[in-house]
Parts: structure tokens; sequence; C-alpha cells
């Protein structure tokens, strides 16, 4: 699914991401580990063409996704607010990223039918721009709306930030299910050790760009990243 | 407390503004703060001179009273329009350990620091001193200086008591427009006389100086209720935004133009509920009264458009140029989100085409109007508008991608130099200066028609090429995404 080739991005003399070969198969949730700065959101960015590698390539599906923006078609992707159109009502920002996979305004209103539940009566129908809402509901919507897009590839930058303890419990069932009904392939970064071992089943530990473990998960992984990051 | 307050707020002035603004537009600011502080004392110590040779044979110092409360009601005007609430600067204080006295009072004396404030001063009170005081003896002149400070207090504190009330009930904003109005329009038509009124209530200051303290009191009463309303309502939430009920809209006429269409009902929205670009859209339907400066008679009668262009073209193209200048900046804050999702770069360039031409139409519609000064100026619209659309809007794109400053939209327009580099500066040029060289020729050679016609058939032909452009500009956009979108995110 996806493929990493001799990825490098410095800023100012510093190296912030350096990833020789990685692979990635369809199907698979990466849990991407690593303390501030060790390159999870540049590589995110990277891989959805919005910085520019200093050398290497990512291929999607075997397309190298800065020349070609084929990826757009099966990809959906909430990294921060950035992603979200603020000023408008969430109903309008739902029908403006369906209407862009050609969902119309029924198809989009029947789908957010099963995220009532998600939402917990915090996000529709409540008179808001997105950019009044608190920074969790903004996260909601953005989940919500990258989930909607049917993707084969997902990432999320943190999705478990700032949401409340329920919601956090509902979206890693979420994201567990829609491996199997979907054959989806996510990339989540996180900070919490016990979501990301819970979630994926294979992680990625970054240190300063440099890919350090990477393994499958089993009953000890959590153990052994608590030791690693106690040191 | 106080002098703590102020020196954060003097630290917060310049720390921000050396961080957003290039040192250019700091430059062009004080330029332009300074220009106009030397135009007030100029005409401040000149008075007298300026009278004489505008307005000879005329008591001097009639004229200037009857102009002092004429142009502190175009003074009330003015900073409804552009003066700001300093509200947000007190959110930091407002959980610590600090009376609510002393923050309402640095509110106040926060309020003092805009240059409305100064400007009066330089125009009047040189005059007050110099003429008012050698004729009619020292203690006029002075109850004079304190009139002038108690009406520039007084607007300034009746101002933002208005604003806050109108944050909650718009009602006050249009009554206080409304009274405005009434009285411009009572003096356009002569029913009662502004000047009038100022002249006899400045004479009384003459004769009896001490009547200037009414002023002062009327000052005094504005600022205690402005505070006491401030001391009840010291809330941020409710000092600083309305909370109404948003409501989902859809615009029907966009939808037939399909993706394009969509991209730009977006923008439209966009425009609409930020306060940065819908002061933008104003100044289009401010500008329109432009011409009446510039369109004057005998120019028209002998064809020379060259003189004309510049309105013209200005006028019509109003829209590009405000709007144009920031252009992929206004979306910023969501800049990374337009370019992961599936979003056309084509569909994207041809909506900001598609968002031109439907508001320079617009305009040039309603600058129609002016085809009752002469016919002429019609075809002179026409080819200006077939230009802006046809070029201008080029040009504008051009140079969007060149923009990398992240622009915060949801603060106010007036005096916010944030996200202005160079290329606002350099945009101009083109823009203005191309209509010219097309037309000069023809204009040297007498043949002024054919100067319009070729204008307009240069517009004509750049926008039939439309196509061509949108390809040339989303190839540019393709290259600079990466630093444009870097900038964005800062």
């Amino acid at each position: 699914m996806l493929q990493f080739k001799e990825l490098k991005k410095s800023y100012a003399g510093r190296t912030v991401v350096n990833i020789e070969n990685l692979t990635i198969a369809a199907g698979e949730t990466i849990g991407l580990v690593g303390n501030n700065g060790a390159g999870k959101t540049t590589m995110f960015r990277m891989l959805l063409d919005l910085i520019r590698p200093d050398s290497g390539e990512i291929l999607s599906k075997e397309a190298n996704v800065a020349t070609n923006s084929d990826w757009k078609n099966y990809t959906a992707s909430y990294l921060d607010e950035g992603f979200l159109i603020d000023y408008l009502t969430p109903e309008e920002y739902f029908i403006f990223i369906g209407g862009l996979h050609n969902l119309s305004v029924a198809d989009v209103n029947e789908y957010l039918k099963q995220y009532e539940e998600f939402f917990n009566g915090e996000i529709l129908n409540r008179g808001k721009y997105i950019r009044d809402f608190s920074k969790g509901n903004q996260n909601k919507v953005g989940i919500a709306a990258a989930l909607m897009q049917k993707p084969e590839l997902l990432v999320l930058d943190e999705p478990f930030a700032n949401l409340d303890p329920t919601t956090q419990i509902r979206l890693k069932s979420h994201i567990k299910a829609l491996k199997f009904t979907h054959k989806l392939t996510t990339l989540i970064s996180s900070h919490d050790l016990n979501h990301v071992t819970d979630v994926c089943d294979r992680i990625i530990l970054l240190e300063k760009g440099i890919i350090i473990k990477d393994f499958y998960t089993d009953e000890n992984s959590l153990k052994e990243l608590e030791a690693y990051f106690a040191e | 407390m106080l002098s703590t307050f102020l020196s954060h707020q003097w630290k917060d002035f310049w720390r921000s503004r050396n961080k957003a603004g290039s040192i250019v537009a700091n430059i062009f600011l004080g330029f332009f703060m300074l220009y106009f502080l030397v135009l007030a004392i100029g005409l401040g110590f000149g008075m007298s001179f300026i009278i004489e040779k505008f307005l000879p044979g005329q008591d001097v110092i009639q004229v200037f009273n009857s102009y002092i409360l004429y142009y502190f009601l175009f003074d009330l005007a003015m900073r409804l329009q552009m003066q700001e609430l300093p509200t947000l600067s007190i959110i930091p204080y407002l959980h610590l350990n600090i009376k609510k006295n002393t923050i309402v009072n640095f509110l106040n004396v926060k309020s003092i620091f805009t240059f409305f404030n100064l400007l009066p001063l330089f125009i009047f009170i040189p005059f007050s001193i110099v003429k008012i005081g050698a004729t009619y003896g020292a203690l006029t002149g002075l109850m004079y200086v304190v009139a002038i400070l108690s009406l520039t207090l007084f607007n300034n504190y009746l101002v933002l008591y208005l604003k806050r009330k109108s944050i909650n009930n718009v009602a006050y904003f249009g009554i206080i427009i409304g009274f405005v109005g009434v009285f411009a329009l009572l003096d356009y038509y002569q029913i009662i006389s502004i000047r009038n009124i100022s002249d006899q209530v400045f004479q009384s200051v003459a004769k009896y100086p001490f009547i200037a303290l009414a002023f002062t009191l009327a000052a005094v009463l504005i600022f205690v209720i402005n505070s006491s309303f401030l001391r009840a309502n010291l809330y941020t939430e409710e000092l600083s935004s309305k909370d109404d009920k948003k409501v989902s809209t859809d615009y029907a006429f966009l939808n037939s133009f399909g993706r394009v269409g969509e991209l730009a009902a977006l923008e439209l929205k966009l425009i609409l509920r930020h306060k940065r670009s819908r002061s933008s859209l104003v100044m289009g339907f401010v500008f329109l009264a432009y011409g009446f400066f510039f369109y004057r008679g005998p120019l028209i009668d002998n064809d020379s458009f060259g003189s004309l262009l510049f309105a013209a073209v200005f006028m019509t193209g109003i829209s590009i140029i405000t709007y144009g200048q920031f252009m992929f900046a206004w979306q910023s804050s969501h800049f990374d989100g337009l370019l992961s999702s599936k979003i056309d770069f084509t569909n994207f360039i041809k909506a900001k085409f598609l968002l031109f031409t439907i508001s320079c139409t617009i305009i040039t519609i309603l600058s129609s109007f002016y085809g009752f000064l002469s016919y002429k100026l019609l075809l002179l619209h026409l080819a200006a508008y077939l230009y802006n659309i046809g070029f201008a809007t080029v040009i504008v794109l051009y140079f969007a991608t060149l923009n990398y400053k992240r622009l915060d939209i949801t603060k106010s327009a007036s005096f916010n130099w944030q996200g202005v580099g160079a290329t606002q500066w350099i945009l101009g040029f083109p823009l203005l200066l191309i209509p010219f060289v097309i037309y000069l020729p023809f204009s040297f050679a007498d043949k002024p028609y054919w100067g319009l016609l070729a204008l307009g058939t240069f517009g004509l032909i750049t926008l039939l090429m439309r196509n061509f452009w949108v390809k040339l500009i989303v190839k540019r956009f393709e290259q600079q995404r990466y630093k444009i979108a870097e900038g964005f995110r800062e």
C-alpha cells in the first residue's frame, strides 16, 4: 500500500525525518509513537504532499504522491484544526466534503446518522460555526469527516487528544471494526501508549526522525514501549 | 498597576508588529500616519491663511467656529466605522487578583491612545491658541482648548459605549448611523445648518467662556456611563462577540457551475462570515463614489479618457484589487485541508476566476449610474470592465502564487497590516499601468475612442484565453504550493 524510500527532510540543518525504507501493507493499522520532535507530523505531512521532502519519495499504491494526485481518491486525513474550514457549520462542512466524493446531501445525512452516538448530540444542529466549538468537538468533526470519505488509507494525527473518555473508547472500537469491514489501512500517531497498543497491530517508534523500533504488537508491547520511554 | 498594564500593551504593540508585518509595511504605516499628522499640524497652524485663501472676505473666526461641530460629526461617523474596541487585551488579567475597577480604568485609558484622538487636537488647538487667544484673550483661548479636548473625549467614549451596546443589539448601531445621516441630510438640504449652530455655540463660548465646561460635563457623563456599563458587563464573551444561532446556507445560483460553483460558494461564505473580508466588500461599494472626484466635466467633454482611466479601472475592478491582493491567504487557516482533500487545482483556480467575474460584473452594473453624467463613461467602464475580468484577474492570481503570508481574517481590516508583504505593493503597478500603456499611443495619435476600443479588445482577447491562463496559473500553483502552505502554517 505505502512505501517510504530514502525519505529525508531537514530544517535549518537539523534532520527531522530520515527513513531509509518502510513498507506498509494494505489493511495494517500502524501506530506511530515518539516524543515531540520525533518527526511524526512531518512524516504525515509529506505523505499528504503538504511538505516537499528534501530527497526520497513516498509511493502510495506504487504512485509517487508528489507527482500523482490519485491518492486523494482513497486517502482521508485529519491532522489538526488547519484541516477544518472553520467558518462553516458542521453540516455545511460535511456536505462540502461529501460533495467532493460525489455524495449527495441525502447520502451525507444518512451517513451522519450512524455517528449520532459518536457526536453525543454536541455537533449537529447546534447553530454554531466550527470555529466556535471546543477543541475536542472540532476533532470529532474532523475525524467523522475523514471517515465519511470511505477511505482505503486513513491518516490521523493524535486523534485521541482532547477527546472525552467515552469518545476515545468509541473511536478505538470503530477503527478496529473498520479494519475488517473495509480493509482499511490506518496510520495513527499518539502519545497515549495504551491506546496505540490497543488499536494498532504494528508499532513504529521514531526518534529524531529515525525508525528505531518496528514491530507487531503482542501482550508485551506496552511494557516494551513504557520501558523505552522511561529511560 | 495601570502602568504595568500600559507597559504590557506597549510590548504587545511592538513585539506583535515586528513579528507580523514586514519592515516595509511598518515604514509605510509610519509614513501614512506621519503624513496625516503633518497635514493636520499644517492645517492647524495655517488655518487663518487657508481660510482667507479659499473663502476670501469672510470672517476667519466665524468660519473656524462653524466647522468645529461639523468636524466632530464627521469624526463620529469615521470612528464608528474604524475605531477598535480595546477588549480582548484584558482576557489574561480577568482571573487574577486585580480589582474590576482597575481593569475598567485600564480599558478607559487604553482607548485614549488612538489616532482619532490625536487628529482633532492638531487641527483645532493651534488656531485656538494663536488666533482665538490673541483676539479674545487667554481665558477664551483656554476654554476653546477645553471644548476641543472635551468633544474629542466625548466622541471617543460615546463611540465605545455605542459599539459595546451594539454587540448585543444592532439597533444601537442603526440609531447612531441614522442620527449622523439625518443631520447630514438636513444640512445638505439646508433645512438646518450645522455650520450656523456650530458658529452660534462657539460665539457664545467666546462671550461667556465658561459655557465650554458644558462639553466637559457631557464628556464626563458619557465616561461615567461607559465605565459603569463596563463594570457591570466585564465578561469578554459578552463584550467581544454576539451569540446568535448560525444557520447553514446554500447559494443555489452557484450550483449551476458544478464543482467550480461549490468552491466559489465556499469562498463566498468565507467573505460574508469574516470581518476583514466583509469590510473589503464594503470598501468596494464605498469606492463607487470615487468617480465623483475624478470625472470632471471638462475632461469628459475633451475625451481625455487617460485622466479618467485610473478611476474607471479602479472602480470596476475594486473587488479584484482589494480581495485579490491577499489571495489564497484568506484561506490560510485551512489551506492544508484544501490541499489534502480531493479538490482539483484547476477547479480551485477556476472558482477564483468565477468569483472575480461575478463581483466585477455586479460592481460594473452598479457603476453604470455614471452614465447620467455622460454616455462616454459607459464606454470607458465597459473597456475597463473587460480589461479587469480578462487580464487583471490573471495578474492578481499570478501574484497570489507568490504570497506566503498568513492572514488572520477574524481581525478587523482598518489599520491592520497583518498579512501585508511585498506582493501587495508590487501588485498594483502592472494592474493599473497596463491600461495606460495600451491607451496612451492612441491618445497621442488623438484617437481616444480607438484607445478604448483597443483596451476593450485586449480585455476580450485575454478573457477568451482564460483556459490558457487557468492552465498557466495551475502550473505555477503546483510548483509553489509547498512554499505557500509552509508560509500559511507560519
